[in-house]
């Protein structure tokens, strides 16, 4: 008996543009996932804008205190300070509007890194079966029963004692700090398995449909049928898991500055909340707010995520 | 039970990882160097013998999977006192504190869920989901942070560190409710965390089970709401449940270091943080060691019971 | 025999999707007589087994009976509470699903289960019970029951679970029983074994049966009278011989036409056109756009089931001026 309804994506043709459309409309309807995007382009507005609208500019990297700091060590959110002032005596609110492009380049580059693993190794896995697949399959087994964030905080203290804190790269006309760097290719490293995993469910399922076949009946080579017919299918459920990701690297990285781990002259929120930790019976709003920025905007990708997962792919859907 | 067989390579293959890790950015003694510059030379070359770091590395390692698997982890370079007598006293109140949060937040996930999945899309269904969702985008010591700042400095109710759980649970006297007070914070934290999940999980599992032949053939033949939501529904949605149980337990142990260092809770992850930072690897290998171990065993745990709640599997 | 034990009218059922509102029955009414086998046929999709859920009270959600007259020997079931209607599932009306892999409860064994039904209706001790379900295995010819009933039932053949399925349906020897399908999952030597089963059941505890299925075979080789549906409507309703002589309703006859059978070597003619979409259905008759006889007349108002010879009802405007080919080299 079949009381599934219709499913849009059933027949496994190609999305056309109408099917992209159709799925807007669905999105557009679900009050969580627009707010989810809402929050996801106010942050992207202020990551990008961030330096320019804050009051006050950010902390040197360089530890050397500049013109704007005041002295005001430890003041409570007033009308000068929005939010206080921690321990060094920044302002908070534009610590946390420094500190947001951080926030993106972490789980923008982390999830970058680990989708092209996760696409490849899921791919490879997915589309050629057999012995690849059973490998992959073990190794991705591993991960998930391994201490990760032990390891993630072991690797990020030994690859960051060369002196990585601190120095920065130039990349594309843009200063990348190369600490934080070193924070998110560990992150990568640690989690693309369950990724791929996804990514490999994937591949089995939509090289099952006829019209994949069809198309090796036709003589179309692995690479053809991989990145013209497989890939644009299942993209839709690439889309989904990259937000998740981004939602998932932006909480672990700021839970190993708050450890301590991170690239302490880099402001991140995490670095925030590890600096007045030790204060916090006197500075609670240097802990209250970096924290909810980091909430929101977690959260805003999990919304757009889930709202995502909804519109273009209801058989993911919970 | 091939699960108990995957276990013997990956507890080989996370040695080997650690194992190497200790020399990823090259000779061990000179990161501690690295770490602690004002380190004086002898101390660094005495270190060198004492930990066979003259010999080549296969048989290092070879002497240090030895020395591990007697559960000889050699002495901290901090203090010199051995490894074993940092880490023993720091496992049980880890163990403590994760298996009560574990419980408590699967036994008060399952209602909450299936409530959950019986209306989908109302509004108590909506309320729960974005609550869950809400759940596993706060990180997780800053809510310790929040509890801490509400409920121990505002208004003193419970003590913000300082557990005394090292000695294990005491089940008399002050020292119980004692160990009480110190519990609730933290507990509460991991509670609210792996709630969100368990919550995320059962649901969905619980959302597809019912709608399954299964469960409508159960309605069709007269049997009661209760005993086809509990009995049939239930049921089958938490047997795929299990095998995550294991993976979140892990997960949990693993993330110890995240509440145990927010509540100064005497427990391994605290520790490790503090070992780790101090570059500390004798510390750092024997809790990484013993935490796989109890992450393995409870996985182990977990698919003894799938096996036993699945019949599909058992008779496999 | 021609007493009246269930009567359906007017059931309409729809789903309230994201997508819209799924009408899939959509003003449905015929009748179950006692001790008939009734069929129903129609195309996937056109609402044979929302019906039959319907009848029991347990559409899915989001589906909701929005109207209509559901009465089992002159009680509104609609009427009744949900405590009323568990007592009457299973016990009075009770039903087989078409796959029996998943209409088992996988983690309980198949004494477990059957008890279950058991004691939901009656207190039943544990011995009695497995007395019971032992005579209920061994009549729906399970053999070794005394060792198989405490078998999961991934351990039973197709074929095994089916029968298994039907024994949880007669369980508490209902009056009406609704058989959705109950071999399309099954292989084509154990349909008939299956069929006979049920076919043998049914006259040996005198209950009325409800065959929901494709196949016109089985039409013809087990039921007196024929509910033809179409799209949440319904079609036609006849004697069983009197549809495959005489069909009056365009899609009937194309039904006749379509289905392969097995004492005659004829190509399989598919049906063209698609199955309407229960969101937006076709105004008028909702078989418009796929009739060789519609007009602008059925387009505008959807016709009504009229009753065109005794036991006979059509819906469909033009019966009257068209003649339809019905099947010729039946004999009985
Ligand atoms: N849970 C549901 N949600 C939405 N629509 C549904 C649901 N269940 C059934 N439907 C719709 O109701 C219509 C009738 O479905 P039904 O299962 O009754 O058809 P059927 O005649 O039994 O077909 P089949 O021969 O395939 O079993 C279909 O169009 C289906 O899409
Ligand atoms: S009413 Fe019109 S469209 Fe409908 S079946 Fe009859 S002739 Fe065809
Ligand atoms: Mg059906």
């Amino acid at each position: 008996m079949n009381l599934e309804n219709e499913k849009p994506n059933g027949g496994g043709k190609r999305r056309s543009a109408s099917q992209w459309a159709v799925a807007w409309r669905r999105f557009r309807r679900n009050k969580a996932g627009v707010a989810g995007l809402v929050i996801v382009l106010a942050v992207v507005f202020i990551g990008i804008f961030g330096d320019f609208i804050a009051p006050y500019p950010a902390y040197p990297a360089n530890g050397a205190f500049g013109p704007f700091y005041k002295g005001d060590v430890r003041t409570a959110p007033n009308s000068h300070y929005l939010m206080g002032t921690d321990v060094l005596g920044t302002d908070v609110f534009s610590d946390i509007l420094h500190g947001t492009k951080f926030a993106l380049y972490v789980g923008v580059v982390v999830t970058i890194i680990t989708m092209a693993i996760a696409i490849l190794v899921g791919a490879v896995a997915g589309y050629f079966g057999s012995w690849v697949d059973n490998v992959l399959m073990r190794i991705t087994e591993v991960f998930l029963v391994f201490p990760s964030l032990l390891f993630i905080l072991i690797f990020v203290r030994v690859f960051t004692l060369g002196g990585g804190a601190g120095s920065s790269f130039n990349f594309l006309g843009i200063s990348v700090p190369f600490g934080l760097t070193i924070v998110v290719v560990v992150l990568a490293i640690f989690n693309w398995p369950g990724d791929a995993r996804m990514i490999r469910g994937e591949f089995l399922r939509v090289r099952e449909l006829e019209f994949v076949e069809a198309e090796k009946a036709l003589g179309a080579g692995n690479r053809r049928i991989i990145f013209r017919h497989i890939l644009p299918n299942i993209l839709s459920s690439i889309i989904v898991v990259a937000s998740l990701t981004i939602a998932y690297a932006i909480l672990l990285e700021a839970g190993v500055s708050f450890l301590g781990f991170g690239d302490v002259s880099t402001m991140t929120w995490g670095q925030i909340l590890e600096n007045n930790f030790s204060d916090m019976r006197i500075v609670w709003w240097a802990e209250v707010f970096p924290g909810l920025a980091i909430l929101i905007t977690v959260f805003g990708f999990n919304l757009l995520g889930d709202g995502l997962s909804d519109a273009l792919n209801p058989r993911l859907r919970d | 039970m091939r699960r108990l067989l995957y276990m013997i390579p990956v507890a080989i293959g996370i040695s080997i990882i650690a194992f190497l890790t200790m020399y990823a950015a090259g000779d061990p003694i000179a990161l501690i160097k690295a770490g602690k510059p004002n380190i004086n030379e002898a101390t660094l070359s005495g270190l060198r013998t004492y930990y066979g770091l003259d010999k080549p590395i296969p048989l290092q390692y070879v002497n240090w999977l030895m020395n591990i698997l007697q559960l000889n982890f050699g002495k901290s370079l901090y203090g010199g006192l051995p490894v074993n007598q940092i880490i023993g006293p720091r496992i049980w109140p880890t163990i403590e504190l994760q298996i009560v949060s574990l419980l408590i937040a699967f036994a008060v996930s399952i209602p909450i869920a299936v409530q959950s999945a019986r209306k989908p899309y109302s509004k108590q269904d909506v309320a729960v989901t974005s609550f869950s969702l809400f759940g596993v985008s706060m990180p997780t010591f800053w809510f310790g942070l929040i509890l801490i700042i509400v409920f121990s400095f505002t208004l003193g109710w419970f003590p913000s560190a300082g557990s005394q759980g090292v000695a294990g649970f005491v089940w008399w006297g002050n020292s119980f409710f004692d160990q009480i007070a110190h519990l609730i914070l933290p507990v509460a934290v991991l509670v609210y965390v792996s709630l969100a999940q368990n919550i995320r999980l059962i649901r969905a599992n619980m959302l597809e089970v019912l709608r399954s032949d299964y469960i409508l053939a159960a309605r069709a033949s007269g049997l009661s709401e209760r005993k086809v939501v509990y009995s049939y529904a239930l049921r089958n949605a938490i047997t795929p449940a299990i095998t995550f149980l294991g993976i979140a337990l892990g997960g949990m142990i693993a993330g110890a270091p995240m509440t145990e260092y927010v509540f100064s809770w005497p427990g391994l992850g605290r520790q490790y943080v503090t070992s780790t930072l101090n570059l500390d690897f004798p510390t750092i290998m024997g809790i990484t060691m013993i935490i796989t171990v109890m992450t393995l065993i409870a996985n182990l745990i977990m698919d003894v019971l799938y096996v036993y709640i699945d019949p599909r599997v058992r008779i496999r | 025999m021609t007493e009246t034990l269930l009567k359906v009218e007017g059931l309409k059922t729809y789903f309230y999707t994201e997508a819209g509102i799924v009408k899939a029955v959509d003003g449905v009414s015929f009748d179950v007589r006692k001790g008939e086998t009734l069929g129903l046929v129609g195309e996937s999709g056109s609402g044979k087994t929302v019906t039959s859920l319907s009848v029991l009270r347990i559409v899915p959600k989001p589906g909701r009976i929005v109207e209509g007259k559901i009465e089992l020997k002159g009680e509104n079931l609609l009427a009744k509470s949900e405590k009323e209607m568990q007592s009457i599932r299973g016990r009075e009306i009770a039903m087989i699903f078409q796959d029996p892999s998943s209409s088992l409860v996988p983690v309980y064994t198949v004494e477990t289960q059957l008890r279950d039904v058991l004691s939901a209706h009656e207190k039943i001790s544990k011995d009695d019970a497995h007395k019971k379900i032992l005579d209920l295995m061994n009549l729906v010819g399970i053999p070794e029951a005394e060792i198989r009933m405490r078998e999961f039932p991934h351990q039973f053949s197709g074929g095994m679970k089916q029968r298994v399925a039907i024994a949880r349906a007669l369980a508490l020897e209902p009056e009406l029983l609704f058989a959705d399908e109950p071999t399309t999952a099954l292989d084509v030597t154990i349909q008939a074994q299956v069929l006979d089963l049920l076919e043998d059941l049914k006259k040996k505890m005198g209950m009325s049966l409800v065959m929901i299925t494709h196949d016109m075979g089985i039409i013809a080789k087990m039921t007196s009278r024929v509910v033809v549906m179409y799209a949440g409507n319904v079609a036609e309703i006849a004697k069983t011989d009197d549809l495959y002589y005489r069909p009056r309703h365009p899609y009937t006859a194309l039904l006749l036409a379509a289905v392969p059978r097995l004492d005659r070597k004829k190509t399989l003619s598919i049906i063209p056109g698609n199955i309407p979409n229960l969101i937006e259905p076709p105004s008028g008759c909702r078989f418009h756009p796929r009739c060789e006889f519609a007009t602008k007349k059925c387009e505008e108002a959807p016709p009504v089931l009229e009753e065109v010879e005794p036991d006979h009802f059509v819906a469909c405007y033009e019966w009257k001026n068209i003649t339809l080919k019905g099947e010729t080299g039946k004999n009985d």
